[in-house]
């Protein structure tokens, strides 16, 4: 499973080539763990992402809050959810994003729970 | 020498311990799933386990991906819970049974299993949940020691299933040597059905879960035997990390009893299980 393309449609799991690519991001999201890097994140979201040398499409997924994107550029979704503690988003809206289902869709059709 | 009294198997969602931060324990969402866990956790009092012996993955909160360990014993006296990203949690630190961990270690070694030692490390809710959810969550201190087994699940190429079920009957052969008159736990900790990312986002299998508790106690060498292919298909991309109940399984005799068993979904967006075993 290494360095092969994904198996199961779909399913993006961190091999060695989104490791790589998602590595900026991914710093940059770990580093919201500490409180004094959430406070700068919210102060200049910009400014903070440029500390991680995020590139331009990079950083414009992060400010739009495109969580697919975001997975697309290799982002991983347990860096990702340290940003949707920041602002705060529920996870199960970030799961409908990459379904391209609204939410309440989503928590019926996906999860099975009766909305 | 020491003794297992038991391994339990529990899922970890973080959504379990924030419902616990809310006051969220008794609405309607949650009161089926936590009611589930009071069998479980009478049985932990009965059986007063003086240690825990806890296999979970960190998320990316204690550990990043300049290096990224397959399996890490920690060894330390302490283990604090790690800030996720929604600032401190209201829980107590962890003993750590560093005695243990470092025989552990050694063992593992003996038998070609090559741990990470670790020293300095807070927790995630992969290790805090499981401990709230079988021991309540006290006020002051835990009554029970830990030792954190931490497995990658997430970088791959993560380990084989049939590799943790051998470093479990590895960590039951080391619990079995340890001097010591003190009763042990074993916790395989994730899972069962769930997937954060990607199209299929939200996935979760229900029948595959269900049936999973029946085989974890009664045809593990059928799960063992599985590829990681099989189990990201089944249970999705996350819930593949439900490879690390083969360690808390294989830790085990070959014929146990089910002592107590439960299953909700979703949990968050994730079918939510739990197994206590026994040794028949």
């Amino acid at each position: 499973m290494g360095g092969e393309p994904d198996r199961i449609p779909d399913t993006p799991l961190l091999d060695r080539e989104r490791q790589l690519r998602g590595y900026r991001m991914n710093k940059m999201a770990m580093g919201l763990g500490d409180p004094a890097n959430r406070a700068a994140f919210k102060a200049d979201e910009p400014a903070y992402l440029d500390r991680f040398g995020l590139n331009e499409e990079e950083k414009a997924a992060v400010l739009s809050r495109d969580w697919k994107e975001m997975v697309r550029l290799g982002g991983n979704l347990f860096f990702i959810l340290k940003i949707s503690a920041v602002d705060p988003v529920r996870i199960t809206e970030i799961g409908a994003h990459q379904a391209g289902m609204d939410h309440e869709s989503f928590l019926r059709d996906r999860l099975g729970k009766k909305v | 020498m020491a003794r297992i009294v038991g391994g339990l198997g529990t899922s970890h969602v973080p959504s379990i311990g924030a419902a616990l931060d809310k006051g969220l324990r008794d609405t309607p969402e949650w009161k089926p799933f936590f009611d589930g866990y009071v069998p479980a956790q009478e049985w932990v009092r009965e059986q007063r386990p003086d240690v825990a012996v806890v296999v979970f993955n960190d998320h990316f909160n204690a550990l990043f991906l300049d290096r990224v360990p397959t399996f890490a014993v920690g060894c330390a006296a302490e283990y604090h819970p790690v800030d996720e990203g929604w600032g401190p949690r209201a829980i107590p630190p962890f003993e750590g049974a560093a005695d243990f961990a470092w025989h552990l270690v050694d063992t593992l070694v003996d038998n070609h299993f090559d741990p990470e030692i670790i020293q300095e490390i807070k927790v995630d809710h992969g290790l805090q949940v499981p401990m709230e959810l079988f021991w309540g969550r006290p006020p002051e201190a835990w009554p029970v020691k830990v030792v954190p087994i931490f497995v990658n699940v997430l970088q791959y190429p993560i380990p084989r299933p049939d590799r943790l079920y051998a470093l479990g009957e590895v960590l039951g052969r080391a619990i079995a040597d340890y001097d010591s008159d003190e009763r042990f736990v074993v916790l395989g900790t994730g899972g069962l059905s769930h997937q954060l990312q990607g199209a299929r986002a939200g996935f979760v299998n229900p029948d595959a879960d269900r049936r999973f508790l029946q085989d974890i106690a009664h045809d593990p060498g059928k799960l063992a035997g599985w590829s990681r292919e099989q189990y990201v298909e089944t249970f999705g991309g996350e819930g593949a990390e439900l490879i690390m109940w083969l360690v808390m399984r294989g830790a085990l005799d070959p014929e146990v009893v089910v002592r107590h068993r439960h299953y909700f979904v979703p949990a968050s967006m994730t079918g939510a299980g739990m197994i206590v075993l026994e040794n028949a």
